[in-house]
């Protein structure tokens, strides 16, 4: 017989209502009778939860309330800084857009990068111009070694200093007068010449142009009494296309002979005032003579074109010549003697290298 | 003129032990700034804000009323404690995991305080679908005598039934109804 009386009872019970006759009664009751106690456990947390719900319900009310006062409170303030849909958007995506953001800039910045990899080779075969001017290999090293030897705090005996850079230059007159590039003495503070035989003097710059690329040194020594005849004269006409030429220079220790032929009447980019030949060439070749068949010097040997074969050039030797009038009026020198008479005409190609090596000389350049 | 009423932390404790409204309303209000800085820096809403925040509160709320409170630092700090914990919570089931908490205070752990929320949290939610499930008149009858405490008599003469007796008898039948519907959604843990 389970109807409401009985709930009446238990929540009497659970409110400690009861008189304290029935309570112990109920209690007797309830030690015996499981299926009550049960009911009673049950009752009771439906009760506590229903009330915990009310309470739990009014607390909201409550706090709402307060934050609606709150809220009104600050209205005037708060209606003109509402925030922006924009701003709510932003700061719920922030993170994502940043992310996005970091991978498109990777993305641009990466296909730019690698299309300039691909363009790399392409913009190599643009024309380049190089200066034969040699760095001495060997000179690095000593050097470094030298570095080597004060940072590990040893005494070294100072070694004789060496050459920083060489080129190549020839004798244009037997009273001293030695021609060469310009950039190959180019920041010079000692220049020193020598042939394959071993003379060695000291020059000077006497007359440079920068324009031509061509300088004019003069041997110092007290001791030097002239080169002698020189075997070969400068051509002041133009030469004919296709013709055999060839040079002796120093691209290293020791002489070397180049050979080719006159490839073009003019120099790199429409140059006029050089010639364009096909002499396989290396740094330390510049300043040396570029001769023809009959031994006429025909130029000076100054550049070639970066990644491009067999393109290499030459100065005139009638801008050489004309240099040397130039430099007769403005520095009032001893007028030079140039050669007239050409030695070498007629005579085989190793005859007239042998006549040659002694006037041909490595331009040594301290600085 | 209320700020000096409600100085100090023990003051507001004091205030809200007493059922004063305007403690919680002082309290509510001092410390909500805080909270919605903090949620809305770590990408929140203001809504989320005001329902965590509330949340929190009652956690504080309830520990005051059933005397468990053992506080060992500053009401802020607690209350920013638990709000952080909800929150993170709340991030967790949104998927959306801050790897990085932008905190603008000192915190505690509070091992123990949050769980007990969230079981009395699920019992609230079950009993407010239960209730809602209950259906008219039964549940503002329920809630008019259990809630309310209204008597008998005026829930008698409020449903227009005959004598109290017939008032009796249907609270008992919804009383049964909802236990049903309670029980079987709730198993209480332990």
């Amino acid at each position: 017989m389970f109807d409401y009386r009985i709930y009446e009872q238990i929540e009497r019970y659970l409110n400690k209502s009861m008189p304290a006759e029935e309570q112990a009664a109920f209690e007797a009751l309830l030690r015996t009778d499981l299926r009550l106690a049960d009911k009673v456990q049950e009752h009771k947390q439906l009760l506590q939860a229903m009330q915990h719900y009310g309470q739990r319900q009014s607390l909201r009310q409550k706090l709402n309330s307060i934050h609606h006062d709150m809220e009104a409170a600050q209205q005037p303030t708060v209606a003109t800084e509402e925030v922006p849909v924009w701003k709510v958007f932003w700061k719920k995506h922030a993170q994502t857009m940043a992310v996005a953001a970091s991978v498109s800039l990777l993305s641009v910045f990466g296909t730019l990068w690698s299309v300039q990899q691909l363009k790399a080779p392409v913009r190599q075969q643009t024309a380049r111009y190089i200066e034969l001017r040699r760095e001495v290999e060997k000179i690095k090293k000593e050097q470094r070694a030298l570095i080597n030897g004060i940072a590990s705090n040893e005494t070294v005996a100072p070694a004789p200093r060496s050459a920083r850079f060489s080129g190549t230059g020839f004798a244009i007159s037997p009273d001293g007068y030695v021609v060469t590039s310009s950039h190959v003495i180019a920041k010079a503070d000692s220049i020193l010449i020598e042939n394959k035989a071993g003379l060695r003097y000291k020059v000077t710059e006497v007359y440079r142009n920068t324009e031509y690329d061509l300088t004019i040194l003069k041997v110092e020594d007290p001791t030097f009494g002239g080169f002698g005849k020189l075997p070969y004269t400068f051509k002041t006409a133009s030469s004919d296309l296709g013709e055999r030429v060839y040079t002796l220079g120093f691209p290293r220790e020791d002489i070397v002979f180049g050979e080719g032929s006159l490839s073009s009447a003019t120099g790199f980019e429409g140059d006029t005032t050089s010639y364009q030949i096909s002499i396989p060439l290396n740094p330390g070749n510049s300043g040396g003579p570029l001769l023809d068949d009959k031994g006429n010097v025909i130029g000076v040997i100054n550049g070639k074109q970066a990644g491009q074969e067999g393109a290499a050039f030459a100065v005139k030797s009638s801008y050489l010549l004309q240099m040397v009038t130039e430099m007769q009026q403005s520095t009032a020198t001893a007028p030079v003697s140039i050669p007239a008479n050409n030695t070498l005409l007629g005579s085989s190609r190793t005859q007239q290298l042998k006549k040659l090596q002694d006037y041909v000389f490595v331009v040594k350049v301290y600085n | 003129m209320k700020k000096s009423l409600y100085e100090t932390d023990e003051a507001i404790i004091e205030g809200i032990r007493q059922d004063d409204d305007r403690a919680l309303a002082y309290l509510y209000k001092l410390h909500f700034p805080m909270i919605s800085h903090f949620i809305i820096s770590n990408s929140g809403t203001d809504d989320e804000a005001k329902d965590i925040y509330q949340e929190g509160v009652i956690v504080f709320y309830e520990k005051i009323k059933g005397n468990s409170l053992e506080l060992s630092c500053q009401i802020k700090t607690y209350i920013y404690s638990v709000c952080r914990r909800l929150w993170l919570k709340r991030l967790a089931e949104k998927g959306r995991y801050a790897n990085r908490i932008d905190d603008s205070d000192s915190y505690l752990t509070l091992e123990d305080e949050v769980p007990v929320h969230e079981e009395n949290e699920k019992q609230f939610g079950v009993m407010a679908e239960s209730l809602s499930q209950l259906g008219e008149p039964c549940r503002t009858l329920l809630e008019d005598f259990y809630i309310r405490l209204q008597s008998m008599q005026d829930i008698t003469e409020k449903f227009g039934y005959t004598n109290t007796d017939t008032a009796k008898n249907q609270k008992y039948k919804c009383l049964q109804r909802l236990k049903k519907l309670f029980f079987t959604a709730y198993k209480p843990q332990v």
